[in-house]
Parts: C-alpha cells; structure tokens; sequence
C-alpha cells in the first residue's frame, strides 16, 4: 500500500468518525475510561514519587535518627511503646562519643504546645529543643533571620525559630523577626523562619519550632516528656555503613545492653520512607492496573462490536471499492485505521478530561483533605504518549477481526447487499 | 477488423452452490473480445448476462473454463492479482451508480487512482479532466444525492474511464434513466468508443442494444446468438 493510500485512510476514518459522532463518542467511553485510569494512576505514582523526594531532601538522605520508636513500624507500635525512653542524658552522652559522624545532635520534642503572640494563639505546635549544630541539617533550611548560635545555644537563650505555617499563623503581615512569643509564661525572641517543606509524609514539619535545648528545658523540664532522639548526619555516604554500626554500639553501651539483648532503639534512615512509599506505589498500581485492565476489555468489546456494525452497514460500499481496484489490504487497512482512530479520538477525550482532573482535584482537594496535598497540577507528560500509543494498539487489536471479515468479503456478494 | 484479442473465454460454467441445488448460471460460454469492439449483451433476466459481466471484469472466477484476460491466465492470479487489473484495466458502469455517497463526484472518480497509487495532485488533475470529458466539470464538488440519475451515471462513468482501462463494461447502465436520459448516455459511450475505447453493455432493451456493432444473445447460461449489427445507431 502506497503512502497517499495510507492518508487517504485517515482522512476517511475522520469523515467516518464525524458521521457518526455520537456512536463514536460511545464506542469510545470504554477507552475513554481506560486511558483515563492509566493517566490518573501515573499521576497520583508522580505525586507519591515528589512527596517521597521532597521528604528524602527534607531528612537528608545522609541522616539517621536514632529514636525509641521505628519510623515505619506501624504494627509493632506496642513493642516500640514497651522500650525504655531515650534520656535527654543519654542522647548527650551519645553525641559526646560518637565521632566517625560528621554530626550528632540531641533532639527534644514536646507535641500539642501552646504558642501566644499578642493576644493570638496558636496550638497543636510541636517544640523542639536541640543544638545550635542542627541547622547543618535539611530540616532546619533557614528562610529568614538565622538559627540560632553556640553561644545561646549554651547559655540557654529565650531565642526561637520559627516553622513556616507557625510564622504565617501568628504574623501573618510578615515581619517575624525580633518579635516576642510566649510559650507556658517564658518570652522568647524570634530570631529566624524554616523553609516552607512539609511533605505528604511529614506534613508537621512546618508547624515545628526550634529552640536551644537548655530553654526548652527551662520551660517544659518539670513535664512528661517524649523519648528524646539523636540526629546523626553521615557526611560522606560511602560511611553509612560504618557509621550505623558505630552508632549501634555506641547505643547499645550507653543502654546498658547484654550480647543477647535486643536493640531497644531504632536507628531511621530515609530508606524508611523509601519502604512507605514503594508499598504505596504498589498499591496503587495494582487498583489502576486492575481497572485500567477492566475498562480496556470493555472498551475493545465495545469498538469491535461498532466496527462489526460499521462494517456490515457498508458492505456495499466494501463491494464497490474492491470492484474499483482495492486490495484486501487496502479494505483490511481502512478498517482497522478507523478503529484506532477511533481509540485515539478516546484518547484525547480523556487527556482533556483527565487535565481537568488533575488541575481541580490538585487545586481544591488537598484545601479539604490534607493527606492528599502531595497532587501536583501537572498532567505526566509520558502517559500523554503512553495514552497514545495504548489506545492505538487498542484500536489495532479491537479493529482486527472486523476489518479481517470486511478484507474477506466477496465482491460480488456486496455489491448486491442491500 | 482483427485487432488485438483482449479476452478469450473457453467452456466457462459457473454454478451456484443454494444448499443442496445447484444453479447454473453460466452453463457454457466461449467468447472472443478485440480491441475497440462495442458489444451488447442481450438475455432475459437470468440468462446469466451479470454473471458473465462478472467474470469478464475480474469480480468473480468461473467454475470450470478458461479465461485469458490480455493473455493472461485469469483462473490462476490471486485475489490481489484480480484487484489489481480490475483497477487498471477494467472500468465498471452499473445500473444503480454504484457511487460513495458521502463522497463528492470528485472524490468518486478520483477513487481508483487511489489504490493505483497515485498522488494526490495527480488524482485531482486526471479526475477533473474526465469528469470534463463526461461533461460535469460544473458538477464536481457535489455529491451524488445532489446529482439527477443521468449526471450519477456520468460521475461512475467518469470513476470508470479514469485508469484509462482496456475495457469498460456496463451492466444495465440505462436501467434506472428514463428514455431520453439514457439515450444522452448511449451517446456518451458512443463517443468513448468512437475514441477508441472497448465497450460491453449488457440491456434487455432493444433499442439499447441497436448502439453495439456486436450483439450476443444468451439464455440460460448459454450463447444463443452472436451476431454483427450491420447497422448500429450512430450520432
Ligand atoms: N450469488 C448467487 N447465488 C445463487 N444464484 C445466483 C447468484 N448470482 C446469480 N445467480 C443465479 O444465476 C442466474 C443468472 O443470474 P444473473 O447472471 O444475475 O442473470 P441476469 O443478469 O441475466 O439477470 C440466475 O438464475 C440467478 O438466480
Ligand atoms: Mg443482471
């Protein structure tokens, strides 16, 4: 078959597809649907795939937070609850002795605490007491101002840094710095802001504050407090290993642990999120897969039982052509041009359906349901092509058989077809 | 007259297999056809006149029989095969148009160039110089329901003439026209023929027939007369 031949298919299954615009829209809805599943299950993967980078960047792969509790061990909560907690004391200890590490800080947290600006006030914040060394970490980027020094770090300074939804929540006209907060009845100053950063997986980061581990123990000391935990930054990756062996170690002496013991610890990495995610990932894919596959079997059913019907409403036209000089190829080619056509005209409904999607339900859904502010308004520009070329092969396998019995069909016998 | 031989036909039958009878269409038929000859077929309905038309033109094969086609052996070529000289050989005209109907007259004649390969420039020019020479050049880019039957049957004479084939046959191409419709078309295959075109028309009309130099009487699949018309119509 020669290439103006080929076009001139084209042109026809366009002029077949306008005739019937309403039949064809139909016959499509099955890839309409089909093709929609594959770019929506793309998009929430991409979506899930940001959040998990945003919170590797955020913890820093090159972290690992040594804590009472295992940062992905939902099941097992009650074995990490019955662990003794981790002493502000001996996570000092701790970062004293560990030296193969670019970096250890002890961290304090306090949840649910009360912050007064003026006559505002704002809850659910979570404290945190550490080191001045701690804004080598990613999860302390300075936006504005600074973090605060080794000096107030050691002689204890009121100074805090404030979260980005905390600094937005109190000042909302901006201007944080030098203004004075109240927490339980002690002033502090702010002295700087954190990056906006939260994430799908940590999404309270931006409502943290920091402030030098003697001041927070001024104000929250006499209460009942979280098990304190050990930030460790690598540094040289290549150290990992080694370093979360030292670390162990080092740990486990300070615990008081026998050879036989378990660690009573958890040492997180971002890996743990990495796990989170995958299985995430998996589900996901395995409810799009399954509906993708239901929708694409319905949608073939439907094009090859519109193509059986297109082909035998024009068997006399199949007769005249064949009588004129086409091919079997020629006939077998129209036909199955027109069914992919056909699933391609699907596709594009459903790109234009499936921005529409994605840009709303990114826009305003994560306004109403926090969890799912991972959605990014961006339509996966691979599964515009994915779509394509899918529903393409749809419309091939779909428009196959029909276009086989419409090649087969003997000229004579069609041209008296009424 | 003994110009080139373009068909030879010899002890064709060709039987339709209805369930358990069989139909015999064509019982027995040996023929000559030369270059520029202008045939009618004549028969009553039944006699096999389609069926013959058929098998000339390369839609159908016999059952038994030989049939060399420009010296080639028709019974052994493959369906491709047969495609391909119906559409650089053979032009057909029907008695019900036979046209797209969502396709303009244009567009209908340019349909065989389409599948002798040709490209789309070329198509248009050589579409739109037969529909000239059928007298539609004013008619081009209308489609057939907003033809009359005469213009209809110009736009599928026009499809026909297109490939400039060896042969063009018509089947009943008068019977859907009233009288003085169908005679401006016999004109029209008149002056094809005068052109130098081969002609078979199949009719039952008499006055139809008159136009052909040959005439060929069949009745029940068989050849009941072949005889000269020593004094065709003539414009
Ligand atoms: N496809 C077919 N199946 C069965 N019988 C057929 C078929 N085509 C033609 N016939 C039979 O063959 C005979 C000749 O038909 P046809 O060539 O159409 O005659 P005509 O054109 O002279 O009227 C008729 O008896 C007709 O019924
Ligand atoms: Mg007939």
């Amino acid at each position: 078959m020669k290439f103006t031949e080929f076009i001139e298919t084209i042109k026809l299954a366009g002029e077949s597809m306008r005739g019937n615009k309403m039949r064809s829209f139909l016959a499509a809805l099955g890839v309409v649907i089909g093709i929609s599943f594959v770019i929506l299950t793309g998009w929430i993967i991409s979506g899930l795939d940001n959040a998990l980078e945003e919170t590797i960047n955020l913890i820093g792969q090159d972290m690992i937070y040594i804590d009472k509790w295992d940062w992905t061990g939902g099941k097992n909560w009650k074995l990490y609850e019955a662990r003794k907690d981790i002493t502000l004391k001996q996570a000092e200890e701790f970062c004293s002795r560990m030296k193969g590490a670019e970096l250890a800080v002890p961290l304090v947290r306090k949840w649910s605490v009360t912050i007064k600006a003026g006559n505002d006030s704002y809850d659910g914040i979570s404290a945190l007491g550490t080191r001045y060394s701690y804004s080598q970490t990613p999860a302390a980027s300075i936006q504005e101002g600074r973090f605060f020094s080794i000096f107030e770090d050691q002689i204890n300074t009121n100074v805090i840094v404030l979260g980005s939804k905390v600094a937005e929540t109190l000042f909302p006209e901006g201007n944080v710095l030098e203004k004075i907060i109240i927490i339980r009845g002690q002033k502090f100053e702010v002295i700087g802001t954190v990056k906006k950063q939260g994430t799908m997986l940590m999404d309270f980061v931006d409502n943290q504050v920091f402030m030098p581990v003697g001041a927070f123990m001024d104000v929250f000391g006499g209460q009942m407090l979280r098990s304190a935990e050990v930030g460790i930054k690598v540094g040289n990756m290549d150290n990992i290993d080694e370093i979360r062996e030292e670390a162990r170690g080092i740990m486990r002496e300070i615990r008081n642990l026998q050879y036989y013991q378990d660690d009573d610890f958890s040492l997180n990495e971002t890996k743990a999120f990495e796990e989170t995610v995958a299985s995430l990932r998996a589900y996901v894919w395995g409810i799009g897969i399954g509906l993708t596959m239901l929708s694409f079997i319905v949608g073939i059913i439907g094009i090859m039982n519109i193509m059986f019907v297109s082909v035998a409403e024009r068997t006399r036209e199949i007769g005249i052509r064949k009588a004129i000089g086409a091919k079997k190829a020629s006939i077998l080619m129209q036909f199955i041009v027109e069914s992919a056509a056909l699933c391609f005209f699907g596709a594009v409904i459903s790109f234009v359906l499936c921005s529409t999607v994605i840009f709303l339900a990114a826009t305003f859904l994560p306004k109403v349901w926090e969890a799912t502010s991972f959605l990014k308004p961006v339509m996966p520009f691979q599964f515009l092509i994915l779509g394509s070329v899918v529903s393409i092969i749809v419309g091939i396998l779909a428009g196959l058989i029909p276009a086989m019995r419409a090649a087969k069909l003997d000229p004579v016998d069609s041209l008296r077809y009424e | 007259m003994d110009s080139e031989i373009i068909i030879e036909i010899e002890h064709i039958a060709k039987i339709y297999e209805m369930g358990v009878e069989q139909v015999f269409a064509i019982r027995d038929i040996s023929l000559t056809l030369r270059r520029n000859e202008y045939i009618a077929i004549m028969g009553p309905s039944g006699s096999g006149k389609s069926t013959l038309m058929n098998i000339i033109g390369c839609l159908d094969t016999p059952t038994f029989g030989k049939y060399h086609f420009n010296k080639m052996a028709v019974e052994e070529m493959t369906d491709d095969e047969l495609a391909q000289i119906r559409n650089k050989e053979i032009g057909f005209v029907f008695q019900t148009f036979n046209l797209l109907p969502r396709a303009t007259a244009l567009k209908n004649v340019e349909l065989p160039l389409v599948y002798g390969g040709y490209s789309s420039s070329a198509r248009e020019e050589i579409a739109i110089k037969t529909l000239e020479h059928v007298g539609l050049a004013d008619r081009m880019m209308h489609k057939p329901n907003e033809l009359s039957g005469g213009q209809r049957q110009r736009v599928a004479i026009a499809r026909a003439l297109v490939t400039n084939p060896s042969i063009i046959l018509a089947d009943e191409p008068t019977g859907n026209l009233d009288t003085k419709t169908g005679e401006e078309i016999m004109k029209l295959f008149n002056d094809l023929w005068k052109q130098g075109n081969t002609i078979i028309i199949v009719t039952h009309e008499e006055d139809i027939a008159k136009h052909a130099h040959r005439i060929i009487r069949l009745r029940d699949g068989l050849v009941e007369r072949d005889e000269i018309n020593t004094s065709p119509i003539e414009w």
